[in-house]
């Protein structure tokens, strides 16, 4: 029943501490990357990043799966974001460029909505990788 | 402009609130253990199924099938299907069951008392049951076999009023609404309801898939036919009376979930509408009650409310608009940024999409992560369908109009393909 078969309950009680703490310390890598090198970057994006790093490293670090992995899902996770802003900000300078007043406005408003997409969206596929780990490597245990 | 900034950062303030709400919902259903649910055989007290059932011709035999493959001693077991004023032949085909099962009764509405709503169906049939714990099944559910021992196990303990099991979509590959539905309800049982249970907080009751002491139900007088979400309205009398509900997340039920947003939309209505009804009704006696701790207290004026969060939602992101424009400051853009969190949530629990997420990574499922983001759009409709209900509710109240029409969600028995 349901598109993925049948449901594989299991019980997953202790959070991985190690890799936690191994993605404490990325994260506060990158933001601080942020922070030194890249300045240019806005208070929205920036909250952005923290935000995903936040739910990267407290809902998906502690979950089964090797660090190697968790830690590729991170950094092409934060690759996306610094694209994702990357093109909202040439589109609002060739907006800003041909000086259309209502853009102003309606980016203004859409933007928050704007940068959670990506998150949402990077978040849920790294999930859906790690469940798929978990199951294949459960398939080989019963193998 | 100080009044917006205010309303904006109370309506932050409260959106947070439910935010970290979930997210402590989602590290307990991460890291508690789940209980290994054991029934017990020497605990076997005679039970009775409610069934109401109004048009359901093309579901009731499935159900009445599955009730006859239960596990559950029958002699300790009846099945009451009450037909609650059927244009269609619902009652003909339950009767048929009825006749080659003792443990299965039919009642019969006719058109004079029958059709105004689910609990007077319900309210019907408690007057026939004979159990000492009384189960509610939709008609288009599809049980586990040992559903019943695994619910009826709890009620050993006294200070259990009702127990309530774990809602799976049947026909989740139906459409794109189904597969959304499937996800809210990953993330409102799953994750939401088993963490209220363990954290003993307020379990809801979901009016179907679980059961109550007969006494309880009896002492509080049944099913208000006045309130539209009777579910949580009988949630709260369990509470208040001093009682506690406890979820099963191994007790699973298939149900054949709405698929297309047309009924989405009338279901909604009719749970916004009663929620909040439930809210104007149970936030007093909530907050003054002797019978709940703090925390019980705290999280049950959360759920009362959570109807009225997309309206919030939706609000603080207008105000934090407005204020960017007219009076930009880096505090309202620092705190506008995060409101759009609540806006991938499914509604109904408020579960945001971690939650959801979470859910489906510990039933093991890979591909409908996938959906996550389209939250948003069930998110946008409810911002619609939460503040239609409560316009609505309001013009009744002016009007004096408290009675509301119950609106049926229709079941067409496509689920049976999935069976």
């Amino acid at each position: 029943m349901g598109d993925d078969g049948d449901r594989v309950g299991h019980l997953q009680r202790r959070p991985n501490y190690a890799h936690m703490a191994v993605g404490l310390a990325l994260v506060t890598t990158i933001v601080s990357m942020h922070l030194l090198l890249i300045r240019g970057l806005d208070l929205s994006a920036l909250v952005a990043i923290i935000v995903f790093n936040f739910l990267f490293v407290f809902l998906l670090f502690p979950l089964e799966g090797t660090l190697h992995r968790k830690t590729v899902l991170l950094l092409v996770g934060n690759t996306v974001g610094v694209l994702w802003y990357i093109i909202q900000l040439s589109f609002t300078d060739a907006f800003y460029f041909l000086n259309t007043e209502t853009f102003r406005v309606v980016f203004l408003v859409a933007k928050p909505l704007i940068d959670f997409v990506w998150i949402v969206a990077v978040w849920s596929i790294s999930l859906s990788m790690l469940t798929s780990y978990k199951i294949k490597r459960d398939v080989l245990k019963k193998c | 402009m100080l009044i917006l900034s205010v309303a904006f950062v109370g309506l932050v303030a409260l959106i947070t609130a439910y935010l970290t709400r979930h997210y402590i919902f989602t590290l307990a259903a991460l890291y508690h253990k789940e209980p290994t649910q054991q029934s017990d055989e020497t605990y076997e007290p005679m039970v009775s199924v409610l069934i109401p059932a109004r048009n359901e011709e093309q579901v009731i035999e499935r159900i009445l099938q599955r009730m006859t493959e239960l596990t559950y001693p029958k002699e300790k077991f009846e099945v009451i299907v009450v037909d609650d004023a059927s244009t269609d032949r619902t009652g003909e085909k339950a009767k048929i069951f009825a006749k080659n099962h003792k443990f299965i009764h039919v009642i019969q509405r006719d058109q004079t008392e029958g059709g105004s709503g689910k609990q007077e169906a319900l309210n019907c049939g408690l007057k026939h049951v004979s159990g000492e714990l009384i189960y509610c099944f939709e008609a288009d559910y599809y049980p586990q076999r040992d559903i019943i021992e695994k619910l009826t196990a709890c009620f050993k303990d006294p200070k259990i009023g009702a127990v309530q099991g774990r809602v799976t979509v049947l026909n989740e590959p139906d459409s794109l609404v189904t597969r959304l539905v499937a996800l809210e309800r990953t993330g409102g049982y799953r994750v939401d309801q088993f963490a209220r249970s363990e954290l003993e907080l307020i379990t809801q009751f979901g009016g179907t898939v679980g059961g109550f002491r007969r006494s309880l139900i009896e002492q509080l007088g049944g099913w208000d036919p006045d309130i539209l979400a009777e579910d949580t309205d009988i949630t709260f009398r369990i509470y208040l009376a001093g009682y506690k509900i406890k979820y099963v997340n191994g007790a699973d039920c298939y149900e054949e979930a709405v698929n297309n947003w047309r009924s989405y939309w009338r279901q909604r209505s009719r749970w916004a509408k009663g929620h909040m009804q439930c809210a104007f009704r149970h936030m007093l006696p909530v907050i003054r009650s002797k019978n709940l701790s703090l925390r019980e207290k705290v999280d049950g004026l959360l759920l009362l409310n959570v109807y009225f969060v997309p309206i919030f939602a939706a609000l603080a992101w207008i105000l934090g608009a407005v204020l960017l424009l007219f009076q930009p400051l880096a505090w309202t853009n620092f705190v506008w940024m995060f409101v759009p969190i609540s806006f991938y949530s499914s509604v109904g629990n408020f579960a945001p999409f971690f939650e959801v997420g979470i859910g489906a990574y510990l039933d093991g499922r890979t591909r409908i992560c996938c959906l996550i983001p389209l939250l948003f759009l069930t998110f946008l409709l409810n911002v619609l369908i939460c503040t239609t209900a409560f316009l609505y509710l309001c013009i009744s109240k002016i009007t004096g109009k408290n009675r509301h029409t119950w609106t049926k969600t229709v079941h067409n028995g496509n689920g049976s393909r999935h069976i």
